[in-house]
């Protein structure tokens, strides 16, 4: 566990000092809230039962579970980069499990997509969202998105430890990623979809995420946000899952890498 | 503060073989058996398995057979101690270009789990060794190749290891930063007691710094010796051609001379080991011209490394 937290440290301190990357990292999910939020909520928002200000609490999970996605990309990323330029060799040589060798990337993944969501929430009150004030509304919430950042970081990793070129990577990942998104009820309700599409948005574990970020972080009518067809524990429960199984397939896809 | 390992082998192989699927066959039988506080030097043209060997010996790969033990630890059963016993150069630089020379030997040392006082007089200490103390807190990305290669070198020692893997330190260096690499290698070996397995692919290093040069090819060890040994059995001299026309006609011609001892071609190089070069010239450019074949260069030397590598491998050396 201390050559994860080492490894862990490295690459936040590599993020921290990477300008550029912070920027980065700050600047997308306020341009998601404030460009997509504010002006599909006032497209939205009047037809809405909520309010004006509704669309923007509704989506609000979403624009969290799409950062800590784009996050996990980048982490695999880094990953890959760290696999190309040899430097997994210098890990792989050391005396420490091969697991906290993918713990200190995926711990790197999951800090940073907490960063970024204490942001959205931020730009999420100052544009007009409810949040929840319940600080153990807050902590669960944190921990969903945690979770969810651990297992989509697996998934990352067993991408990045199955190609050699960075392109082919983010063409795979972005397929992966682009369904995750849309083929859930991040930015519109279950009720309304085809069958077909909701059948899809249940397996997505994007709609659980988002379902319990709903449950946990807002202050607004359970009802309104339609979160009554998923019970919270059910939430947790296919999060943990969820996380478990994203970091199976990383760390077997990493250990194929170095037979 | 010599190291004292078991049964005094830094390493010992039996019978390691890799293969890669179904068709690749990387090391096919490489036994070793090298004595602590030597520098041993493994010599062979690219794809001869030197690479996959070292990956095997620092526990990166698992061989498909055969068994090994370095600084006493068996390399599958015993990984981790081996892990902990020994420093690493791998052949392709294997740095973080926006960590700074500290950084990078610090985040190592934690990674081994060194308490900071530990890793400061070491980081210091070993900077001063290969003279990067001025450059210590930029950036990677700023160093120059020998830099980085020296960098690389003292990261492999901050844990002190018992025996110290080296794959091609000084590829793609200048000379004064080869030499001096050298240097620190013959250092290690002298002040700290330490086991050194290198590759290279300079000839004049490997007869200057080894204790013991093995030449490897198609993943198979061919010959082992100290350097004067491999390079005694050449004969006094080395006459090298370089030609066109019927060779075999010629090289029967000159196999059938009694001052001949060896004959090796590759490349279209023929190579003959000779008793007193000056004096057979002429009667081996005299057969040539017996034969159907025409000499474009010709040369006569004392035998190097370089000279026993491409009697056993075939191939010449590029350097």
């Amino acid at each position: 566990m201390s050559a994860a937290i080492t490894l862990w440290n490295k690459q936040m301190m590599k993020s921290l000092r990477n300008t550029e990357e912070m920027i980065g990292m700050l600047i997308q999910p306020v341009l998601w809230v404030v460009l997509f939020g504010v002006g599909m909520g006032s497209l939205l928002g009047p037809a809405m039962p909520g309010g004006d200000d509704f669309y923007i609490s509704f989506m609000l999970p979403g624009i969290i579970a799409l950062t800590a996605s784009g996050g996990a990309i980048g982490g695999g990323s880094v990953w890959l980069m760290e696999r190309i330029q040899g430097i997994v060799k210098e890990y792989l040589a050391a005396p420490i499990p091969r697991l906290s060798i993918l713990m200190g990337n995926a711990l790197s993944i999951v800090t940073k997509a907490l960063l970024q969501s204490i942001v959205i929430l931020i730009v999420g009150v100052i544009v007009g969202a409810n949040i929840s004030t319940n600080p153990l509304g807050w902590l669960g919430g944190l921990a969903l998105v945690a979770g969810f950042a651990l297992g989509f970081a697996g998934i990352a990793i067993m991408f990045a430890s199955n190609t050699d070129n960075p392109g082919a990577y983010h063409m795979m990942i972005m397929l992966f990623n682009l369904p995750l998104l849309f083929l859930s009820n991040a930015l519109y309700p279950l009720e309304t979809m085809p069958t077909w599409m909701r059948i899809g948005a249940l397996i997505n574990p994007t709609t659980y995420v988002v379902t319990g970020l709903r449950y946990t972080l807002l202050d607004v009518d359970p009802n309104l946000v339609q979160v009554e067809t998923i019970p919270l524990w059910l939430c947790f429960l296919a999060i943990a899952i969820f996380a478990c199984l994203g970091m199976w397939l990383g760390y077997r896809a990493f250990k194929k890498s170095l037979k | 503060m010599s190291k004292v390992i078991k049964n005094n082998l830094a390493i010992e192989a039996r019978g390691l073989v890799k293969r890669f699927g179904e068709d690749i066959l990387a090391v096919d039988g490489v036994d070793l058996a090298i004595e602590s506080n030597t520098i041993y030097a493994l010599l062979g043209p690219n794809g001869a398995g030197k690479t996959t060997t070292i990956n095997m010996l620092t526990t990166l790969l698992e061989p498909t057979e055969g068994t090994a033990n370095v600084a006493g630890f068996d390399i599958v059963k015993q990984a981790n101690d081996v892990r902990s016993s020994i420093g690493v150069t791998f052949q392709e630089t294997t740095l973080d270009n926006e960590l700074t020379g500290v950084q990078t030997l610090d985040y190592h040392a934690r990674l081994y789990g060194m308490s900071k006082d530990q890793r400061q007089t070491k980081i210091a200490e070993l900077l001063a060794l290969v003279e990067l103390e001025d450059a210590a807190n930029r950036a990677i990305s700023t160093y120059s190749g020998g830099m980085k290669r020296r960098l690389e070198l003292i990261r492999g020692l901050m844990t002190d290891p018992n025996v110290l893997f080296l794959d091609e330190p000084t590829l793609g260096l200048d000379p004064q930063s080869r030499a001096r690499i050298g240097d620190y290698i013959v250092e290690l070996k002298e002040d700290r007691g330490m086991s050194v397995l290198l590759t290279t692919h300079y000839m004049d290093e490997a007869e200057q710094l080894a204790d013991k040069v093995a030449i490897i090819d198609h993943g198979k060890i061919l010959i082992e010796g100290t350097p004067s040994e491999l390079v005694d059995q050449m004969g006094a001299d080395v006459i090298t051609i370089a030609g066109q026309g019927n060779k075999d006609d010629f090289i029967e011609k000159v196999n059938d001379l009694s001052c001949c001892e060896t004959i090796t071609t590759g490349n279209g190089i023929i190579q003959i080991g000779v008793d007193a070069g000056s004096r057979r010239l002429v009667e081996i450019i005299s057969l040539a011209n017996e034969t159907d074949f025409t000499v474009e260069d010709i040369s006569v030397a004392k035998p190097s490394l370089g000279d026993v590598f491409l009697k056993y491998t075939g191939r010449q050396f590029r350097d």
